[in-house]
């Protein structure tokens, strides 16, 4: 491996770690939410606060970054992203944690449109360089989650930030021994307009994103009570696919990628909004095609939103600050929904475990203490906490009591699927953000390829 | 002429877009377009009554028969009523305190009537437990001050 090669390796780790952070923290929220003894919109935070960071910096920088040194802008986005990743880490407060997380978000959107002209000097052609750095993106967004789980359950979700930081080091290290030409920094054509088509479509499937990282990751942890590390191993259906499906898109005319890989995000989506049940099984189906989506669209996408004639510094913070604005906008439209629907669907689910423990052909000498029980999991639960409803059951014998486990099972299984048809609407909307997509694609085809 | 030759990726995505629906057909057959069970019963209809033999399946159905016409007088469904109970997992109480015992005890008598007619309690122990209905302090189980274990005890 070249030298050149060794350094835009590390660059593009940088990168790929600025992108997973959009969702990393996603599979720690509920360990979040007990370690600093906050509320469920608090916790949200966490995520909103780094994606409105980076959208907000990425928008303003489109102005005047081609004027600024890009090696520059890389080392001083890197400095801010690793300090602020070993600040996160050592967060003891909700308020500390959100007000580093903003910082972290204002390195990353400093290193993501630093990296883009600093890629391209170091692979010799802007084309290469920006390939590299969407290469880079797409897996860092599919990859975060999973990444986020296993640390979580191996170590602590402090572990997310401190492992952020020695990458971010390493990418620093690269930084300043990189050298951007002039070349891949100035364009010649004054305006951005005739990347906004493909941004548009970006920031779409961005938001419709949010369905396939963060509210599948909530179900399957929250909904479905499996650890980070198992969520981890079922979301990592995502990037497989992202990967497998890699050598397709180059073989696809670059209209009919996008409309593929819209298409399939929107039917991944859709079967995730379908799920009868808590089927892990259909879940995954689900998220591979996400993935196969993703991997299709956002590459091509990418590479229309990045005009060399406009200037690769300008293009790529334009499509930086458009993708993140999609996510920020996307969870401000979701997350409302979803909270106005997960405590009707608590109210159901309750109903329908009182009727399963009614109707359980279990004596009154079980029934009765374990029903009290139940009674105190689900106030919990009213006050924002995941209940531990197996252990009502466990404590009275279900053990040893082939009748108690199959209420158990029944119980969970009912409490689990009205969980899972909560999530119904925002799986919906998530997918009409990408068939939304492919609409403005078909609409500016045209323009998109001009 | 030379016929064009089909493009293997354009094939295989085909098949993806099939896939996609297919897994929705699939999950339309499992019942995602059904609500998920178990179905909350009409408490006023005819429900299959609790199986089991013995005092404590005998009691069981005399209390869920009870708890089903309390519901039905109160023109709910027998789990909101259970709920009702004792303000159960924090929940706001619909009716009065008041409503729910004199509910309550007209759904138990009731359905110690008919467990008597079924043939399911000897008939020296119906006037007893009428007895017990009338006078079981009902009123310190709907504020949640005892549980139903004491009750039965």
């Amino acid at each position: 491996m070249s030298r050149s090669s060794a350094l835009a390796l590390l660059v593009a780790s940088a990168v790929a770690i600025a992108f997973a952070d959009s969702s990393v923290v996603v599979l720690a929220l509920p360990q979040l939410y007990v370690d600093l003894h906050t509320s469920i919109e608090g916790v949200a935070w966490v995520v909103t606060a780094y994606n409105a960071a980076v959208a907000v910096v990425a928008l303003g920088l489109v102005l005047f970054v081609h004027r600024l040194n890009a090696t520059r802008v890389l080392v001083a986005g890197l400095l801010l992203f690793t300090a602020a990743s070993i600040a996160c880490s050592l967060a003891g407060s909700l308020g500390f944690l959100i007000s580093a997380r903003i910082v972290q978000g204002v390195g990353a959107a400093l290193l993501l449109a630093g990296a883009l002209p600093v890629l391209a000097s170091l692979s010799g052609s802007a084309a290469r360089g920006a390939a590299v750095w969407t290469l880079a993106g797409t897996f860092g967004v599919a990859l975060g989650p999973a990444l986020g789980g296993v640390l979580t359950q191996a170590f602590d979700w402090r572990a997310i930030f401190a492992a952020q930081a020695p990458i971010a080091a390493l990418g620093l290290l690269a930084a300043t021994r990189a050298r951007a030409q002039a070349f891949v920094e100035e364009g010649w054509r004054p305006s951005l307009a005739r990347t906004l088509p493909a941004n548009l479509c970006l920031g779409l499937v961005f938001g419709a994103l949010v369905g396939a990282l963060f509210l599948a990751v909530l179900l399957v942890i929250t909904g479905w009570s499996y650890s980070p590390i198992a969520g981890a191993a079922i979301v990592s259906v995502l990037p497989a696919a992202t990967l497998l499906v890699r050598p397709l898109a180059a073989r696809l005319p670059r209209l009919t990628a996008i409309y593929g890989g819209a298409g399939l995000l929107t039917g991944g989506l859709v079967g995730l909004a379908m799920l009868p049940s808590a089927s892990v099984w259909l879940a995954m189906c689900a998220l591979a095609l996400c993935g196969f989506g993703l991997g299709l669209a956002v590459p091509v996408l990418s590479g229309l939103a990045l005009d060399l004639g406009a200037g690769l510094s300008r293009s790529g913070t334009l499509s930086i600050g458009v993708r993140h604005l999609g996510l920020v906008l996307a969870i401000a439209l979701i997350a409302p929904l979803l909270a106005s629907e997960l405590p009707a669907a608590g109210d159901r689910a309750l109903l329908r475990a009182t009727a399963v423990v009614l109707d359980s052909p279990v004596g009154l000498s079980k029934k009765v203490p374990v029903a009290l029980d139940l009674r105190g999991a689900f106030a919990k639960a009213r006050q924002g906490e995941v209940p531990d409803l197996s252990r009502p059951f466990d404590a009275h014998g279900a053990r040893h009591d082939e009748q108690l486990a199959a209420t158990r099972d029944s119980l969970l299984s009912a409490v689990e699927n009205t969980i899972t048809r909560a999530f119904r609407p925002a799986f919906f909307l998530s997918a009409a953000l990408a068939a939304l997509a492919a609409l403005v694609a078909f609409v500016f085809r045209r323009r998109i390829l001009a | 002429m030379r016929a064009s030759r089909p493009n293997p990726a354009l094939a295989i995505l085909a098949a993806l877009l099939v896939a996609a629906l297919a897994l929705v057909a699939v999950e339309l057959g499992k019942g995602a377009a059904h609500e998920p069970g178990p179905k909350l019963a009409h408490p006023c209809g005819q429900r299959e009554t609790h199986a089991g033999s013995g005092l404590d399946a005998t009691i069981q159905r005399v209390v869920l028969d009870g708890l089903d016409g309390a519901a039905c007088r109160l023109h709910t469904t027998r789990e909101e009523f259970v709920l009702s109970l004792g303000g159960a997992a924090g929940r706001p109480r619909r009716w009065s305190r008041h409503t729910i015992e004199v509910a309550l005890r007209a759904g138990l008598l009731r359905a110690t009537d008919e467990a008597a007619r079924r043939g399911d309690l000897p008939g020296f122990a119906i006037p007893f437990l009428r007895r017990l209905i009338e006078t079981a302090p009902l009123d310190r189980l709907i504020q949640g001050g005892i549980g139903l274990s004491d009750l039965l005890r």
